[in-house]
């Protein structure tokens, strides 16, 4: 499958600021991809290289097999942009607006109509006459996503497009998302991970200006689920956890409901032998025994060093 | 350019739909209509005013000139200043509001978005210079009897060009400094440098320095040469957008 986005080397300074550090990403054509990372990671500066408003340091981006330094103007008519805080000309109507992006991209009258029509409905806007200044954020949310999709782009870039808006809102703009997948490759920047483990195929953590992890959600899951034991024992579970707490090979314990105990490891193997025995030395029933699978949460959590975005 | 005309199209639309129909246009509406009537009752409102105190100064009787002389002195002192300070944010505005991003993600070159910028503001303000020395012609002649045109329209004309030139020095400066109100600081700092420099006579000759005291005369009837500071003034302005263009293309957004 060919890629819609390939970076190499991509790095960004800002004065004595690295604020992109050699940055590879491949993001196939028609996949979902989340781009994670805590605040000042570099997610928007990454998204502001791709869309041609910063320019990189270093480094190569190609975008729809043509590289973007001398790709020129025409390659933007295949891109949907939406930044993080959409600015909009607020003495025009949601319609006004659309029809305005269709122009810039050149679309033809009978093609805009159809397209506006469509896309303010998607956006929930298709009675509201008033100016975009009397908008709420969320309602700039939806007419920015709708604005994004005017061109029935082959790559969608947002930049936390689900950040101002309400569940409905949200659900209505991820669903949207899910229905693109296969025909548009969408990029984008969240701070919501659950957002992510719903409608993402792939995804990239960013931390301090470098990717930390990039692989399909549930390969990356998985990596990370083989070091984590869940044990649910009938009874005597908080001295059991207290002594799993002190052992070299154990990182984490956190007490569930009942008799349930959440293990991060370090050696599966030692934690294989060693928890059945201290069960038994202990004369614990042991109800369960499973290695457990990491949510994108934890993953995130232990990648980036415990700060969320 | 790719999107030049829907961009400039929007450029058009947004003015009678903003500030912007109100502020210049009021101005020189306000100087149009009040002109006329000024300079012809200037001798009495003095007198009204400072009573005995000018009782040795005989004042010339107002001619069409100073009907003239007023409109110009006004575009040449308020409405420059005003325009200066409009025009101080006519780009950075755009990318502090975000606006920019959202267009500048489409295909619409940046060249475009500079261009379309300054040559919509131009042509407003020779709409509005045009309507203002209208009115004014106008009113001269109910005022004072007669009003012949040239005078009042070769000067009009030749400041509407210092004007273009400031539009597209506001357009660069707008670009460089993302502050509206340094841009427009820096602005009037050039008007300044201009005026003083059309002292010396090789620049007060041909440059565009000479734009800012040749309207004045045209309007009192007197016989000057504009040509070369009219030309040196627009191929000043067009280099001026040109410059914006390429540093406006340089800029992270």
């Amino acid at each position: 499958m060919s890629t819609a986005i390939q970076t190499t080397g991509l790095t960004k300074v800002y004065d004595e600021k690295r604020a992109l550090d050699s940055i590879d990403l491949a993001v196939e054509e028609g996949s979902i991809f989340g781009f994670l990372g805590p605040n000042g990671a570099g997610k928007t500066t990454t998204l502001r290289i791709l869309t041609g408003l910063a320019r990189a340091t270093s480094g190569s981006v190609q975008i729809l097999g043509r590289d973007l330094s001398t790709a020129g103007n025409s390659m933007r008519s295949e891109i949907g942009v939406l930044p993080d805080v959409p600015g909009f000309y607020e003495w025009m109507t949601a319609e006004e607006f659309m029809r305005f992006a269709g122009r810039l991209f050149g679309i033809g009258r009978s093609v805009i109509d159809e397209r506006v029509g469509v896309l303010l409905d998607l956006a929930g806007l298709t009675d509201v006459d008033t100016k975009i200044g009397g908008y709420s954020r969320g309602m700039k949310q939806r007419l920015g996503v709708a604005q994004a999709l005017v061109n029935a782009p082959r790559l969608l870039l947002l930049d936390e497009p689900t950040s101002a808006l309400d569940p409905m809102g949200r659900k209505d703009v991820l669903d949207m998302l899910i229905s693109l997948r296969g025909r548009t490759t969408v990029f984008f920047s969240t701070h919501i991970l659950s957002d992510v483990e719903r409608v993402c195929d792939t995804v990239a953590i960013l931390d301090h200006g470098r990717v930390v992890a990039q692989a399909p959600i549930d390969e990356l899951k998985a990596r990370y689920g083989q070091q984590k034991v869940v044990v649910e024992v009938t009874g005597g579970a908080d001295e059991l956890a207290a002594q799993l707490g002190q052992q070299s090979w154990v990182s984490a314990v956190v007490r569930g409901h009942n008799g349930r105990i959440e293990v991060t490891v370090t050696d599966v193997g030692a934690a294989q032998q060693q928890i059945p025995a201290m069960i038994a030395s202990r004369q614990l029933g042991l109800s369960r025994m499973e290695a457990g699978e990491m949510g994108l949460e934890e993953v995130f959590v232990e990648l980036v060093g415990g700060v969320q975005s | 350019m790719s999107g030049f005309a829907a961009f400039a199209g929007k450029e058009a639309r947004e003015i009678p739909r903003t500030w912007r129909i109100w502020v210049l246009p009021g101005i020189l509406l306000f100087f149009a209509l009040t002109g006329p009537a000024l300079a012809k009752f200037t001798p009495q409102i003095l007198e009204t005013f400072a009573g005995d105190q000018f009782k040795g100064l005989v004042l010339p009787t107002p001619t069409y000139l100073d009907a003239y002389g007023q409109w110009i002195k006004n575009l040449s002192g308020i409405a420059l200043y005003a325009l200066i300070i409009i025009y101080g944010s006519i780009i950075s505005s755009e990318r502090k509001s975000g606006t920019a991003v959202l267009v500048l993600t489409k295909p619409v070159s940046r060249t475009a978005f500079v261009v379309a910028k300054a040559a919509v503001h131009s042509m407003f303000l020779a709409v509005l210079v045009v309507a203002g020395t209208l009115i004014t012609w106008g009113l001269t002649a109910a005022v004072f009897g007669q009003a012949p045109g040239s005078a009042l329209w070769s000067s009009a004309m030749v400041w509407l060009v210092f004007g273009v030139l400031f539009i597209a020095l506001m357009t660069l400066l707008s670009v460089i400094i993302s502050s509206a109100a340094g841009a427009a600081g820096a602005g009037l700092g050039v008007y300044a440098l201009v005026s003083i420099a059309a002292i010396w006579r090789p620049l007060g000759a041909y440059s565009p320095a000479a734009l800012a005291s040749q309207p004045t005369s045209l309007a009192a009837g007197k016989d000057v040469a504009v040509l070369w500071p009219v030309l040196t003034s627009l191929l000043l302005a067009v280099l001026l957008v040109a410059l914006a263009a390429f540093a406006f293309r340089r800029k992270d957004l």
